[in-house]
């Protein structure tokens, strides 16, 4: 089935899952395109005008150091695709691994997700904020954080997985013809893993957008001077009595884009093998 | 069902040993002498050296954490940088606050959550669960602090309800009315984990109602609101139960944001402002509190499900 079809079968009928895909879509553009877009420098700091009402030239209002909202905001998305891809990345390529490895390599793997199950001892939040105290405030640390939170129950789920379908006919084929270890983790049991890696994939994205939220909230989470839609509320939120459109803008594009990529995984999860529908829990 | 608590108790016993490992590496991951970090910069190099031999940090890794979990054990989680109080007693002002505010929300979530998922489950197809089920999945995408916010600017600030922060213990003045103040937070803390268990329970009885005993108590004539109640509900409500209790479990460490927007003093605000302090022993301790009273609750939250669903130890 070529992706075009895929996508078309996942998404016929399912009108909030079709508009929560095309918002993705434009986060991403306008995330690449962000100096094109946006109609100011996101971090020129304008004192005269600051606290202004949203209206023209600035669409969204302005903070209180005169800057413009709207601007910050388009340079927010590329936060956002950031700390998503770069989440999804590190939780599915050490999670993935791990979880693979220690289901076709028992005696190795048993010892590696007790591991795993240490680490899933901590709850998820107090696991990251544990990471946190421990490394700097920067893009890069807060995206390692929330993907190694993310890495354990991915590599919970890819174990259960694998193992389902290491004792299935294809893999006894493949040993047969002579097929290597990794020939037969990577060639033939992962292409069986992809479609619901992309669901857990999505599902990631959108927690990970909770989670660098809520750190960014805390005072743990990006710099302060990087221009994300959380670092906008945590920011601003002294100034919401005055200024109520500060907190309105970078929230509901928050929630927006959170619920598009549930939505997206809700959809997807409906399209892929049954034998893994338990295994992942989305919302 | 002895042999499968026997076993889940064997499982457990390490994974235990393993995290307060973790836990007691922590301030040894922290860059610096060990000793200075615990009693942080007004330290004087005297007072490092004194707790440095009475820790034995010149010792090896494996002494040093044996003479920590002693101390533990014995209730001695060292002394507060910022307080020059105990740990231990630090941690146990903010449990008040913590466990009234879990509870309440817990209250919350049921209240909510479970009537909301029957209905979703029993309009299964129609409107009323696309609406029900989109605006669950709606709640669990909004963060938290940002709901906590229009919350306080709604009924505290503009309708002027509610108190807006802070929580005076139930034994001051006020007393049991004192809870007003862990109104908005505990619904805030409620709203996304109402919206996950309206989907679980929306799932899970969409799940019994497939099941063969269900069709039998169709066919026999039963209305379509007793079968929902008496046969689906009430199998369903295993699962649901079960997550009751892992929900309670995530709710202390999950409170860190809501007790931040609210300003309560609880153990989630004392972990935020610890970080923020550098004051690495509460760290320490709070994390082993909360980690162990998590992986507790998790347990007996097995244990009883195994209890209740005699297939699971079976397995």
């Amino acid at each position: 089935m070529s992706a075009v079809a895929f996508v078309r079968d996942t998404f016929a009928g399912r009108m909030l899952a079709t508009l929560g895909l095309a918002w993705l879509c434009l986060i991403v553009v306008v995330a690449l395109f962000a100096p094109l877009v946006a109609p100011f420098d996101a971090s020129e700091i304008d004192p005269i005008k600051r606290l202004a009402e949203p209206g023209w030239p600035n669409l969204f209002g302005t903070d209180h150091f005169g800057r413009d909202t709207f601007s910050r905001a388009i340079y927010g998305a590329r936060m956002t695709v950031a700390i998503g891809a770069g989440s999804v990345i590190v939780a599915l390529a050490c999670g993935g691994l791990i979880g693979m490895i220690s289901a076709y390599f028992t005696r190795l793997g048993h010892s590696l997700m007790r591991g795993v199950d240490v680490l899933m001892a901590f709850p998820a939040l107090l696991l990251a904020l544990v990471l946190i105290t421990l490394l700097e405030r920067s893009v890069f640390n807060t995206i390692l954080v929330i993907g190694v939170v993310y890495a354990t129950t991915t590599a919970r789920i890819l174990y259960g997985m694998t193992l389902k379908l290491k004792g299935e006919v294809f893999v006894d084929a493949a040993i047969c013809s002579g097929a290597g270890h990794m020939s037969i983790l990577f060639r033939h049991i992962l292409p069986n893993l992809i479609s619901p890696l992309l669901v857990q994939a999505s599902f990631i994205f959108a927690f990970a957008q909770l989670q660098a939220a809520a750190l960014d909230f805390l005072g743990l989470g990006l710099p302060p001077e990087v221009p994300s839609w959380g670092n906008m509320l945590s920011e601003e939120r002294i100034y919401v009595t005055r200024a109520p459109w500060l907190l309105i803008f970078p929230g509901v594009l928050i929630v927006i884009s959170v619920f598009s990529m549930n939505l997206v995984g809700d959809a997807l999860r409906d399209g892929i093998d049954p034998r893994f529908k338990d295994d992942i829990a989305g919302v | 069902m002895l042999v499968y608590t026997a076993k889940r108790l064997l499982a457990f016993i390490p994974t235990v040993f393993a995290a307060s490992v973790l836990v007691f590496l922590f301030v040894h991951l922290i860059p610096g002498d060990p000793a200075a970090v615990l009693l942080g910069d007004a330290a004087t190099p005297e007072e490092v050296a004194a707790l440095s031999s009475a820790m034995g940090f010149d010792k090896p890794l494996w002494v040093q954490y044996f003479r920590w979990l002693g101390n533990v054990l014995q209730g001695d989680f060292g002394t507060s940088i910022f307080f020059g109080e105990p740990v231990l007693s630090v941690i146990a002002d903010g449990a008040e606050t913590s466990i009234l505010l879990a509870t309440m929300t817990m209250i919350w979530i049921i209240l909510i959550g479970v009537p909301i998922g029957v209905l979703s489950a029993t309009r299964h197809g129609t409107w009323v669960d696309q609406i029900t089920s989109s605006g669950a999945m709606l709640a669990a995408s909004m963060p938290t602090f940002w709901l906590g916010l229009y919350l306080i600017l709604i009924f505290s600030v503009g309708l002027g309800w509610f108190p807006s922060s802070g929580f005076p213990s139930l034994s001051d003045e006020g007393g049991i009315g004192n809870l007003r103040y862990l109104l908005l937070p505990s619904l805030t803390l409620a709203a996304p984990n109402a919206a996950l268990i309206v989907r679980l329970v929306r799932a899970s009885m969409l799940d019994v109602a497939r099941e063969d005993h269900v069709r039998t108590a169709r066919a026999k004539g039963l209305s379509p609101a007793r079968v929902a109640i008496k046969h689906v509900f009430r199998n369903a409500l295993i699962a649901v139960a079960a997550a009751f209790g892992f929900t309670f479990a995530a709710l202390i460490s999950e409170a860190v944001v809501t007790e931040t927007v609210f300003s309560l003093p609880g153990i989630g605000r004392l972990v935020v402002q610890s970080i923020l302090r550098r004051d690495y022993p509460v760290i320490q301790g709070v994390i082993l509190v909360i980690v162990v009273l998590y992986m507790v609750i998790n347990l007996l939250v097995d244990l009883a499900y195994a209890r209740l669903d005699p297939r699971v130890s079976l397995k």
